[in-house]
């Protein structure tokens, strides 16, 4: 029992992680590689803020996330649209060069050792009964819920959101009713890395982070949007919980280096079983055909 | 010439280690022979097929533990153990690729990606077998220590020779043929009769057993096995780096590329150093990927090639004029056809409803009806692009409507389409090739072939372009060149979308005249065109399709007399 | 209204529209009619500002409008209703429709009013809001692609084959939309494979053979004129 809540609490961390690359993966359908990378600059970004200035890591958000969002921007504008012209592969594989570099930045600026923000309430825990309920975690949980809904909101009922699954849907459909594709899909990276960023600054509070941790976080991400199917939100949680829960009791009833491997054991068996994932339905022939 | 330059090649990198046994060169040697290894086996899943893989020096970690494992275990020197490496690597390969049967593109890379990751840890965590964290030590080396790196810079010089000639056996080969038509389009090359899921399989496992062999040399090379080290993401980025750099689907791209990378990577290890020699690195090799991927996407030896090719002059064409057709083309008597109550909706609208009509063997049957009257769905139910909702379609009496495109292909079923579809980067003769029957061992192009598909290009009057790239031709000339590519599958029943279309009047007449000449050798045709003169002229019989249904059939008088079918034309698809 | 002069328009392999000449009067319903590849949707798409010309000129509301793009023709008052594959099928039937209104997306009491009109309009829309777009049949699909055209209430609609794969009860509706288009002085434009139906509905008729107008009356006259199946069927009847 206290393992599926700890399970619960971790999912709702991933989910928080991954939540950028739900809108980049799983809505607009790029295969981001720099997701890790971006998830630590945000991370680094924060500690640096909060060295600095002093403030709650809760309050650099704001900031980390404009500046992941020009950084998306740049990226979406000078590699990803470029490379389009390749195909997927080259998109994919480009991305991966671009987390290759940030990374490098990333050591160069902060070097390689462990670094993490320190707050009094991250390391406390609550108590209900008998189980036990790490105060981070639980933060942690909660954010990714209000990120999550945000994201919801903003796809569902704001303007950019409708534009931006229209564009993915239909780009001709899109045109004709006034959508300019291009910068619809460049704003909506920008925002996928922003929310990464954000995500990367609570993560600092709950766990000490490298440069490299970038890796572990690319594939946690991937698993959870090819498990929940593309482009369902609801799916990407649902995901994220489910791998959460395998990771803790694989750790519990297995062994913790065993659950390192779950994320990818997840990708491979998944899109070798059902690629179209848990709660992803086959996209249905939707055409007239002279 | 090039023979020469190769021999001479081998023959000084044979000599090396004799005359000039400077263990800094060697040991650079041995590691440019690894990564040209991996790269030339990488590019026969990467290069030639065009499926991407991110995870290719998993193998490598594969092989090497599979060695080191065998050889402790039955006390045999290492190199005796490398091939059993090649094929555990060759195995896990086989599994993989089968996500290749139900997704391309991303799915591929992602699941090779993820299957790196995997491995490693499972490396690092499967104690028992592979002491984990603690690595494994290979058994000493029992030889004379000034002879020390000549068994892995012969045994990996010996692999690279031999993976190359892998390379190009399938690069000639009907098989390699097979896999640059899957990589060009897909779905076209198994309507050609390309058995692409098999082939597909069989790409990625050729492209992991040389590495799986390197590897376990390569582990005895260095002695200890780090599980960090030999299930790496760098590696695979340093495979993809070099097929890339010299040129994927090439056969000395690869090579070229490793011949580069590896000595600059030594130098970068050089130049850099302190603790931010990593970080100058990954920044160095990613902004090299970046490059190449965005500014050299072809790689060095295809853009020069074409570099050179600019100054040729362009082939000229000549008129066609009809000669005889080839006696080979004759297939007696062609097939029959009959669809029964074919029923196909797309969402809410019902586009095949309930259609029946026959094609009688030997005929020239025309198919007309206006937009959206169910022409084209149903060319794609017959040679099985989609599946039918229900109802039979039969070939010569034998059900169809369930097996896949290129059995009914082999069966005798060839099709063209409205939009032509050529393998554009593929020269002329190969497209016309590509579909022909043939072991996958034999040549890509045999004697036999290339004189048939010679004659077929003379037929056309478009011998000239042999060489050329297909994508190169004007429209009118792709049509000619997709009809002549299903002609060498000397199939007893044609299927032609809009033949006439986006053409000019003189080739529609010469369309025409040698659809009449193949038709008098037996072959049956099945022709959907918006060209009246040229449809009714053309054909024996007429269906008329309206609204998913048949609502005439007759000679092209009885049909052009129906009031029924002007009313059809007049009135759309809407009966 | 709009009028086009020597307008040569193409997809690369060569120009499909061969000097076309096109002249629609203020508050019509026009109905360009021809064999395949005429070039009549290429009409459309030039238009529309999805294909530009190569030469020649687009007149529309004292600019020339040739070659602008899309987003600021739909704000000029032109809007197009594709052949096929227009909505957005996993999206609801009432984002379909405001979407429509996608370029006036900051003024919400307009976008409510506007919908508010059109759902009472098209009462499938009212009772079919909250299902994706993809769950509809084809009648009901170009209802809300309809919907979706008239939410910023063009000047011009062009209508892309709205026959396509409808049944005849669909094909009334179709009917009644144009009509009411043309009641509340919209021009519309519409090209037709269906010639008998499309020029039912219009007031003019255009004949279109290979890139050019070959005959431009009034629809009755097309429709009755016996030439017509000769240019369909080909040669005599």
């Amino acid at each position: 029992m206290q393992a599926v809540l700890f399970g619960l609490l971790v999912g709702g961390v991933y989910a928080l992680a991954s939540s950028g690359l739900t809108l980049i993966f799983g809505v607009m359908r790029i295969v981001n590689l720099t997701h890790g990378a971006l998830l630590i600059a945000g991370a680094f970004l924060t500690y640096t803020i909060c060295a600095a200035t002093g403030v709650d890591p809760f309050a650099t958000i704001p900031v980390v996330g404009a500046v992941l969002f020009g950084l998306g921007w740049l990226i979406h504008r000078l590699v990803v649209q470029r490379a389009e012209h390749g195909g997927e592969g080259t998109v994919i594989l480009s991305t991966l060069a671009l987390a290759m570099i940030l990374e490098g930045v990333i050591i160069l600026i902060w070097g390689h050792e462990p670094h993490s923000v320190a707050t009094s309430y991250a390391r406390s825990s609550f108590r209900i009964g008998d189980l036990v309920f790490p105060a981070a975690q639980v933060y942690g949980s909660a954010c990714a819920l209000v990120l999550l809904a945000a994201l919801h909101t903003l796809l569902n009922r704001t303007w950019l959101g409708r534009a931006v699954r229209a564009a993915t849907a239909n780009p001709q459909g899109a045109e004709l009713v006034g959508i300019r594709v291009e910068r619809i899909n460049v704003a909506a990276f920008a925002l996928g890395a922003a929310l990464t960023g954000a995500a990367g600054s609570i993560l600092a509070v709950l766990s000490p982070f490298t440069p490299d941790s970038g890796d572990q976080w690319i594939g946690l991400g991937l698993a959870i949007v090819v498990l929940g199917g593309m482009g369902s939100l609801g799916g990407a949680l649902v995901g994220a919980l489910a791998l959460g829960v395998i990771e803790t009791l694989t750790a519990t009833y297995g062994s913790p280096a065993w659950a390192t491997a779950m994320p990818f054991a997840v990708i491979v068996l998944t899109l070798l079983l059902r690629p179209q994932g848990i709660f992803g339905v086959r996209v249905r022939e939707d055409v007239v055909s002279a | 010439m090039r023979i020469m330059v190769i021999g001479a090649g081998c023959a000084v990198l044979a000599l090396m280690p004799v005359l000039w046994g400077d263990a800094y060169y060697l040991n650079m040697l041995i590691l440019i022979f690894l990564l040209a290894i991996m790269a030339s086996s990488w590019n026969i899943m990467g290069g030639y097929t065009g499926y991407i893989s991110l995870g290719q020096s998993a193998f490598l970690g594969v092989g090497a533990y599979t060695t080191a494992i065998a050889a402790d275990a039955w006390s045999i020197s290492p190199f005796l153990a490398a091939p059993l490496g090649g094929l555990v690597a060759g195995a896990l390969a086989a599994v993989l690729g089968l996500v290749t049967f139900r997704a391309r593109g991303n799915a591929f890379i992602m699941i090779t990606f993820a299957m790196l990751y995997l491995l490693g840890i499972v490396a690092l965590n499967w104690t028992s077998v592979t002491n984990g964290n603690d690595g494994m030590v290979l058994p000493a080396l029992t030889w004379s220590r000034d002879y020390a790196l000549w068994p892995f810079y012969y045994g990996l010089l010996g692999l690279l020779i031999l993976t190359l000639l892998m390379s190009r056996a399938i690069a000639s080969s009907r098989f390699g043929l097979g896999l640059t038509a899957i990589r060009e389009d897909e779905e076209k090359a198994a309507g050609i009769g390309v058995h692409t899921s098999a082939a597909k399989l069989a790409a990625f496992v050729a492209s992991s057993v040389p590495i799986g062999v390197a590897g376990g040399v390569y582990g005895y090379y260095l002695g200890f096995l780090d599980s960090r080290a030999m299930f790496s993401i760098v590696t695979s980025i340093m495979i993809v780096l070099a097929a890339l750099l010299g040129g994927t689907g090439t056969l000395w791209g690869p090579v070229l590329g490793a011949f580069l990378l590896e000595p600059f990577s030594q130098l970068t290890n050089q130049l850099f150093t302190g603790p931010a020699a990593g970080a100058w690195r990954l920044i160095v090799f990613g902004g090299l990927l970046l490059a190449i991927l965005l500014f050299l996407p072809k790689g060095i030896i295809p853009g020069v090639r074409q570099a050179l090719a600019r100054g040729r002059p362009a082939a000229v064409g000549k008129r066609l004029t009809l000669t005889a057709v080839p006696s080979w083309l004759a297939v007696g008597d062609g097939a029959r056809l009959e669809a029964r109550d074919v029923r196909k909706r797309f969402g809410g609208l019902t586009v095949l409803d309930g259609l029946g009509l026959t094609v009688e063997p030997g005929s020239i049957t025309g198919l007309i009806g206006p937009n959206g009257s169910g022409k084209t769905t149903l060319f794609n139910l017959i040679d099985g692009a989609m599946k039918p909702d229900s109802g039979t379609i039969l070939l010569d009496g034998r059900r169809i409507d369930g097996s896949s495109r290129w059995v009914r292909s082999r069966s005798g079923l060839g099709r063209t389409h409205q939009i032509t579809r050529l393998f554009p980067k593929l020269s002329v003769l190969r497209n016309v090739v590509a579909g022909s029957n043939g072991s996958w061992a034999a040549p890509a192009i045999t004697g036999a072939q290339a004189a048939r598909g010679a004659e077929l290009l003379d037929l056309v009057g478009l011998a000239d372009y042999r060489d050329l790239p297909a994508g190169e031709l004007s429209y009118g000339q792709q049509k000619l060149i997709e009809l002549i590519q299903i002609l060498m599958l000397q199939p007893r029943l044609v299927l032609l979308d809009e033949p006439a279309g986006g053409i000019n009047p003189t080739q529609i007449e010469q369309m025409g005249a040698l659809i009449r000449e193949l038709n008098r050798t037996g072959t049956t045709f099945l022709i959907v065109e918006h060209n009246m003169p040229f449809v009714l002229g053309l054909c024996d019989t007429v269906h008329v399709l309206a609204g998913g249904r048949r609502i005439a059939s007759g000679t092209p008088q009885e049909v052009r007399s129906d009031p029924l079918v002007l009313d059809a034309y007049l009135t759309g698809a809407s009966q | 209204m709009i009028s086009m002069t020597g307008v040569y328009a193409g997809y690369g392999g060569g120009d499909v529209l061969q000097g076309l000449d096109l002249e629609l009067a203020h508050r019509s319903v026009t109905c360009i009619v021809g064999p395949n590849g005429a070039g009549k949707s290429t009409v459309l798409r030039t238009i529309s500002g999805q294909l530009a010309p190569r030469l020649g000129q687009i007149r529309f509301g004292g600019h020339d409008i040739a070659g602008r793009h899309p987003a600021r023709l739909i704000k000029a008052g032109i809007v197009q209703v594709p052949q096929k594959n227009g909505l957005f099928p996993a999206m609801t039937v009432e984002e379909n429709v405001l979407l429509g209104g996608y370029l006036r997306r900051r003024e919400k009491a307009y976008l409510r009013g506007r919908y508010a009109q059109l759902a009472e309009r098209f009462p499938l829309i009212a009772e079919r809001a909250g299902d994706p777009a993809g769950n509809l049949s084809g009648g009901q699909r170009r209802t809300v692609e309809f919907a979706r055209a008239l939410m910023l209430e063009p000047a011009l609609v062009l209508l892309d084959e709205p026959s396509l794969g409808l049944d005849p009860r669909s094909l009334g509706l179709v009917g009644d939309t144009v009509n009411t288009m043309r009641e509340s002085g919209i021009t519309v434009l519409i090209v037709e494979q269906n010639v008998r139906f499309g020029l039912g509905i219009a007031d003019r008729g255009v004949v279109m053979e290979s890139g050019r107008v070959l005959m431009a009356d009034s629809a009755k006259t097309i429709l009755d004129d016996p030439e017509m199946g000769a240019l369909f069927l080909g040669g005599a009847p």
